[in-house]
Formats: C-alpha cells, structure tokens, sequence
C-alpha cells in the first residue's frame, strides 16, 4: 500500500527547507508527499473523536501564482512526481476540510503563530491538538534542511513511549540506520525499562537495530540532551504519562522540542503503529 | 487505574440511560444560551434604542454586521454562515463532529447583528450553539458517533425549545431538520433535553407564550381558503431562498474585506428601515401586533413590508451579517398571512372569515414549513408558541401544501440547498452516506498474485494453478510499476495450447487499456465506472503501483452490513 506523508507548503524560505525536510524524510522512508497548497489561512482536520481548526499565519499565502511551481521544482529534483491536494470539502466557503487518513504528517514548530516565532523552542497549540488526536505520527522538522544519520528514541517507559519505540524500530528497518535509545532513569532503576521492553515483545526488533541504550541517571534532562547527535531523527512519544501529570510537571515532548533543533518525529496519544 | 475520561468503558457502551443523564445537561446548557442570547438582544436593543432617533442611526445595523464580521473571522476564527447547515454537515459527514468555539461565536456575533438592527433571527445561532455543546460534551467523554449525532440534536432540541418554550418544536425540529432521521436511540434523549431546556427558559423567563391571542372561530371557508394561503406561502419561501442566494452571490462580486461587505449590507438595511421600521430586528414585536390584530390596516402596505422584509434579511444575511432565518421566516409569514386575509376580504367582503391574526398564525406555519421543507415543524411551532389548539386543521392544510409546493419547485431545503449541491447532504441509511462511510481500502482485496512481462506462458501457468483468482496484474519487475492486467478469460485458448507454452510472453497476452481506480477515488464514482464498463471487478492503482483489486461481490457484501449498522436493522 502507497503510503503517504501530508505536507502544507509556505511559499517561503523557510517553507522551502521545510518541504525539502520532507522530501528527504519520504525518500529515506519511501513514502510519497502530498502536497497542500493552501487556499486560505484556516481549514478543519476531522479526527476520530475530536475536529482542530489550524490557522495559518498570512506567510501561507505567499505569491499564491509560483507555489506550484517552487514546489514541483523541490520534488521533481528527486524525481518524485508531484502530487498536489485539493480539497473536496468544506465546512464553510472558506473552511476546507483536509482528511486525516495518511500515514504521515509534517508541521513545522508553530503553524499557527508567525514564523518569526519558528525556531524559538515554540510548539503552536494547533500543532499541540493533531499530535493529540492524530492517529499518524507527525514529523516536526528542524528550522534548516538537515539530513539525518541515525534515529534516536527516548524511551520513558510509558504506553506512548512503547509506541515510539515501535515507530523507531520500524524506521531504523526501513531506512537502514542505526537506532540509539536515551532513557532518563525516573524512580525506577535501569532494568525495570529493558523489563517493559521485554513485556512488549520488542527485545528481538530492538536488538536488531539497537547501538547505544543510554540512562541518564543523574542531571537535569535538558542537559543531558546534549548527548543526543546533532543529526539524528528523534522520536517521542508525546502526553503519555496523563493528562493531569502533563499539565503540572510539563510535557516531555514540550521539554526536548524546546532545547534540541534536530528533526522530531512524534507519536500521540491516539497514534497506533502501522506496519 | 483511569487516565483520561475518554478510556472509561462505561462511556463508550450504548447505554440509554446514560445517553438521557447527557441530554439533561446538554439541554440544561442549550437553554442558558439562549437565555443568554435572549437577554444580550435585550440589552442591546434597550441600549440603543435612545440613539435611533439621530441621523446616523441608519448606520447601526452596518456597524453592528461589521464588528459581527469582524469578530467572527479575526477573533474566533470562524467561517461565517447561517449555523443550522454547518450543524447538518457536521452530523451528515463527520458524525457530529463541532468546534468548541462555535458553542459561543454564533451567539455574540448574532447579538451584535441582531441587536444592532438586523434583520436575522437568534434561533440559528442558538442551535448551533446547543450542537456545538452536545458535541463537544460526547467528544469529552468519548461517546461514539451515534451518541454524539444524539446529543449534537438534544444541543438544537434544547435551544428551540428554551427560545420559544416549546418543548415538542424543539424536538421535532431537531429531528425533521437537523438529524433526519427517526428513531427510538435519537427520540428519547432529544424528548428528555428539550424539556431541560424549556424547563430551564421558564425557570428563569417565566412560563410565557410568545405569541398570546384571542380565540378563533374557524369555518369550513376559511380551511378552504388556506390553500390559497399556502400557494401564497410557498411563493414567499422560493423568493426569500432565492433573493438571499442572489444577493449573497452578488456580494462575493463586492471585492472588499469581509467586515466592509457586512458593514455595506447592513447599512442599507438600516436606510431601509429608517423609512419603515418594521423590518428591523428579529421583528417579534411586529409579529404580536399582527396577531393581536392592531397592525395599521392597508393591503399595500403590508405587502409592501413582506417584499421589503425580504430584502433586507437577505442583505443582512446574504452580505456577512451573522444569524438564522428562523424569526425573518416568522415575521414574512404572519406578513404573507394579513396580506393574504386582507386580499381575500377585498374580494369576497360578503363572506365571514375569521380574524387575520388567525391567519398571520397559518403563514407563519406555512413559511417555515416551505423554507424548512419541515411541516411537523411548522406545525406544533405555532400550536406551542400561540398555546391554541384550535387553529389545528388549517395548520395542517397550510403546511402539508406549502412544504409539497416549495419541494416540487426547490428540491431541497433552504438549510440543505447548498449541501445538496455540493453532495454533502449524508442522511443515514441512503445509498450515498453508505457509500461514502465504506473506503475502497478496506475493500481491496489483495490476494492478487503479480506476475512480469518477461514471464513465458508456462511459467505463467504454474502461478495460475497455485492462484484462485481469474486477475493476475502485470508489473515491472525493475520499478515495480503497473502495466496491464492479465485475465484467465481472455487468454484460455493460449492456455490449452502447449505449443504457446514455451512462445508467448505475459507482456504478450496482458491488457494494458483495462480502466482503473485510485485509492483516493470517490466509490460512488467507482461503481458507476464499472457499471459503464460492465465491470465485475478493477484493479485500483496509486502512485503507478498496483493495490489489489475492488469487485462488486465485495461491495455489496459491505454495503449490506454497513446499511444494516446505520439503519439499526439486522
């Protein structure tokens, strides 16, 4: 089955290392992008049990007349076919609805603020609402184009971070590279993580592809991202230790995302591993 | 050990019961907002009743479409819209899926038009705002799509009944109207939230009805003549629908930022109504004097206030003002039926027809049962909200007249009209919701055994013995791309002749001109090409690659227990 990733292009620099972002995630993947050029600077995305409007800032809109062009340019560079997203639905005229059946998506940091504010450590809230109820992983890329070497996992334990560990697996199989795992040691010792490893039955995939399992046994978790390479693809789980934990000890994902620049892969809560 | 209320089993069961205990909260809900609405229209009107008499009063209608405007596309966000319609979309294609921000955006930017001078009604806005609550209550609680359509109609149940403290309109509208569909799952919490709802409205308006009036001592003659009344009624409703779409076409023409179209339509609105103030606002006021009998005589004139009505409703709502056709309905009606009391007592003076309060009652069931195309509606509307039982018989001939009169000229209803075009209207049970909740992914069948063009026929059918299938697709073996298809119908002579074993190549014998579909295509569109092609079954191709097969067998297998899930039949 084609698989595909969702991108929403800015008719802009930094929409273009963007969208390049994409590309080489698709191509090291080997799934297509689809490509949205929007019409207007909100739409509706329809989830399961939930509906996120997105607002784009005004930057979406940039010179509406060479957008297909810049984009096809990027794709057709890597000789993928363009295949560009026109909605069929709308809510209101200026309301379309964009469906939420692909494998991937891709968010810049902040699709609903301005992009001065991109690459300041800032996930936008709507950003926050698809990671919440999206059932595919959602690929938020570092500021510039940045090819990536490996895949880095953080592994916290919880059923997200299970998840993420699967989502890791499955791309250290497809692309080819080596898989690290960074764990910070909570209140557990080390063993009870390689436990929950075992329990899910991922020992044997993980083995497969594992390099380094690090624990962070002492310091503060922000700093010992400084362990994590420059240029690998990190994936997280993200809001898996509750909603009431989340909100008064803060999100893992909001803590990384905001001292690390590298290419974020994040699964939800309602994410749920395809094959 | 509970996380989020979303992973409580309890809620995610079909339990009754715990639907009623939700329809009591929605409706208690849908009743403070339009307690809410209610009391803001009160105010605003109160507010600035003291400034109409100055020159640039014309103006307030404009300034208030234009902060409505503004408010709705820079505050929250928001596309603008009648409401009613976006609730049925969003129960037709998404299972009653609704913003949280529409439960308060509709209220305050109605208020500010209506308020303001406008000529809009507030039950719109009302209804979206219960359905946005009912929805978003289900959406905390992780109920499933059916429980959410439900309470996405207790939203509308609640808020119609507290507007107008009537319990069985409310109900009735939520169902004929907003859901489409009857059944005992929908009935019982929507019956429950509208008695919430109206219970709530009389706690704290008091236990009023809107429109009070003096006994009618209807004869034979006047139910004859409501078939009159009714063609008049169902004209009314064609022309209301049609000048809003035109001027609304019109003002999309008006290349000006949204908030300036509002402020322009709403201007002229308030030009109009300086002359004739009757058509301004949601028009109640207007609407008790016509049934208490003491608006100011002359044919003329009133017709002149109808046609007039209608235009300024549809510049207020056609040019970016926010708000519904529900009161604007009411007001040309109970016009539509004085115009038509005094036509027929002009022409036949000698003849004793009841009083034309009565008959404002009768047009104003018959428009909004010819816009709504909902005649249960406009039916027990009037009963409830005029408290008279008597005006029964020609209630019923009015209705059943001028919703069959409006259906036979505009097929669909004023709140469908669009969506029906756009072929978003998914009413439960019918061909095309089934077809559009049913995906070509989950009914590819991928079995399929791919062979390449190099393949001699020997080869070829050492793969059919092991296959069960009579398709085998044709990909390159270098890129994996798709090339034709194979079929054991069209090759069997080759099959039996030993001497082509070994001569001819797959490449040979595929059909590369085979129609095919695309994961991404409408099934609907799907189906009607293999009905043209006299297809059984097509392989679906995307990205250059083949996916496996769609067949009929398979379709129809699905579309029978999807229609039995939706329809609650087995």
């Amino acid at each position: 089955m084609a698989q595909k990733l969702f991108h929403i292009f800015r008719n802009t620099p930094l929409g273009r290392e963007t969208l390049l972002q994409s590309i080489y995630f698709c191509q090291k993947m080997g799934v297509l992008p689809t490509v949205y050029i929007p019409e207007s600077t909100k739409f509706l995305m329809y989830f399961e049990n939930d509906v996120v409007q997105v607002d784009l800032d005004p930057s979406y809109l940039t010179d509406p007349k060479t957008a297909i062009a810049h984009a096809s340019d990027l794709l057709e560079a890597v000789k993928i076919r363009p295949e560009f997203f026109t909605p069929k639905n709308y809510t209101a005229s200026t309301l379309p609805d964009i469906p939420t059946s692909f494998e991937f998506m891709c968010c810049p940091r902040s699709i609903s603020d301005l992009s001065s504010k991109i690459g300041l450590g800032y996930i936008g809230p709507r950003v926050r609402r698809i990671i919440q109820s999206a059932r595919f992983p959602v690929l938020i890329t570092s500021p510039v184009y940045k090819p990536w070497q490996s895949v880095a996992v953080f592994f916290g334990g919880s059923t997200n971070a299970v998840n993420a560990l699967r989502l890791g697996i499955r791309i250290a199989n497809r692309t080819g590279l080596g898989l690290n795992l960074y764990t910070q040691v909570g209140k557990q010792p080390a063993d009870a993580y390689r436990r929950i490893v075992r329990k899910e039955d991922l020992s044997v995939p993980l083995n497969n592809v594992l390099g380094d399992w690090t624990f962070f046994e002492k310091g503060r978790f922000e700093d010992n991202l400084f362990s994590v390479p420059h240029d690998a693809l990190v994936v997280l789980g993200a809001y898996g230790h509750g909603i009431i934990r989340d909100i008064m000890f803060g999100s893992m994902m909001e803590k990384i995302q905001s001292t690390i620049s590298n290419n974020l892969l994040i699964a939800g809560p309602k994410y749920t591993v395809a094959g | 050990m509970l996380k989020y209320p979303g992973n409580w089993s309890l809620f995610r069961s079909d339990d009754r019961l715990l639907l009623i205990v939700f329809a009591v909260i929605v409706g208690i809900c849908s009743g403070i907002a339009a307690l809410l609405l209610n009391r803001g229209l009160e105010s605003m009107l109160e507010w600035l009743h003291h400034y109409r008499i100055y020159w640039w009063a014309v103006f307030l209608p404009g300034v208030g479409a234009a902060l409505s405007s503004l408010f709705l596309d820079k505050i929250v966000n928001e596309g603008a819209g009648h409401g009613v319609p976006e609730v049925i979309y969003a129960v037709s294609r998404y299972g009653g899926l609704l913003r949280l921000r529409s439960s308060f955006s509709r209220l305050i930017s109605s208020c500010l038009t209506i308020g303001s001078g406008g000529s809009a009604g507030p039950e719109a806005p009302v209804v979206m705002s219960g359905a946005a609550i009912g929805s978003n209550i289900a959406q905390a609680f992780s109920l499933n799509d059916r429980q959410r359509v439900a309470l996405v109609g207790c939203g509308a149940a609640g808020a119609i009944a507290a507007i107008f403290n009537a319990p069985i309109s409310g109900m009735v509208f939520a169902v004929e109207v907003v859901l489409g569909e009857w059944s005992t799952m929908n009935i019982i919490p929507i019956a429950i939230a509208a008695v919430a709802g109206t219970e709530i409205s009389r706690m704290l308006k008091g236990n009023q009805i809107v429109f009070a009036h003096r006994d009618f001592n209807i004869q034979f003659n006047d139910i004859l003549a409501c078939v009159g009344l009714a063609i008049f009624c169902a004209v009314a409703s064609i022309l209301l629908t049609r000048v809003l779409r035109t001027l609304h076409h019109a003002s999309t023409h008006v290349s000006v930022p949204v908030w300036v179209r509002a402020f322009m339509g709403g201007s002229m609105v308030g030009c109009i109504g300086y002359f004739l103030p009757y058509v301004l606002g949601e028009g109640y006021h207007s609407i008790r004097s016509a049934i208490e009998g003491g608006f100011p005589a002359g044919l003329l004139l009133v017709t002149g206030i109808t046609l007039v009505k209608i235009v300024v409703t549809s510049l207020t709502l056609g040019w970016g003002g926010s708000g519904g056709i529900f009161a604007p309905c009411l007001v040309i009606g109970a016009f539509v039926g004085l115009s038509f009391h005094r036509l027929i007592a002009t022409i036949w003076p000698s003849v004793l027809w009841v009083n034309e309060g009565c008959f404002a009652l009768l047009g104003m069931a018959g428009l909004i049962s010819g816009i709504l195309q909902a005649p249960l509606t406009g039916i027990f509307l009037i009963i409830e909200i005029t408290g008279g039982y008597e005006v029964i018989l020609p209630l019923i001939v009015v209705s059943a007249i001028a919703t069959t009169l409006c259906h036979y000229i505009e097929p669909a209803s004023f709140y469908l009209k669009d969506l029906v075009e756009q072929g978003q209207l998914l009413r439960p049970g019918t061909d095309a919701r089934v077809l559009t909740d049913l995906s070509i992914e989950e009914l590819l069948e991928t079995d399929c055994i791919s062979v390449h063009p190099d393949m001699r026929l020997a080869e070829f059918i050492d793969i059919v013995k092991a296959s069960h299938r009579n398709y085998f697709p044709v990909e390159d073996r270098r890129n994996g791309r798709f090339l034709g298809m194979i079929q054991l119908d069209d090759i069997r002579p080759y099959l039996f002749d030993s001497a082509m074993h070994h001569a001819v190549l797959t490449g040979q014998l595929m059909n590369t001109r085979i129609k095919t579909a695309s994961l991404y295509d409408d099934l609907a569109d799907v189906l009607q090409k293999m009905d043209d092609g006299r297809f059984f079954s097509m392989p679906v191709v995307s990205d250059g690659r083949f996916q496996g097969m769609i067949s009929k067998a398979t379709l129809l297998d699905r579309y029978r227990k999807e229609l039995m899930v939706q329809t609650g039949r087995t």
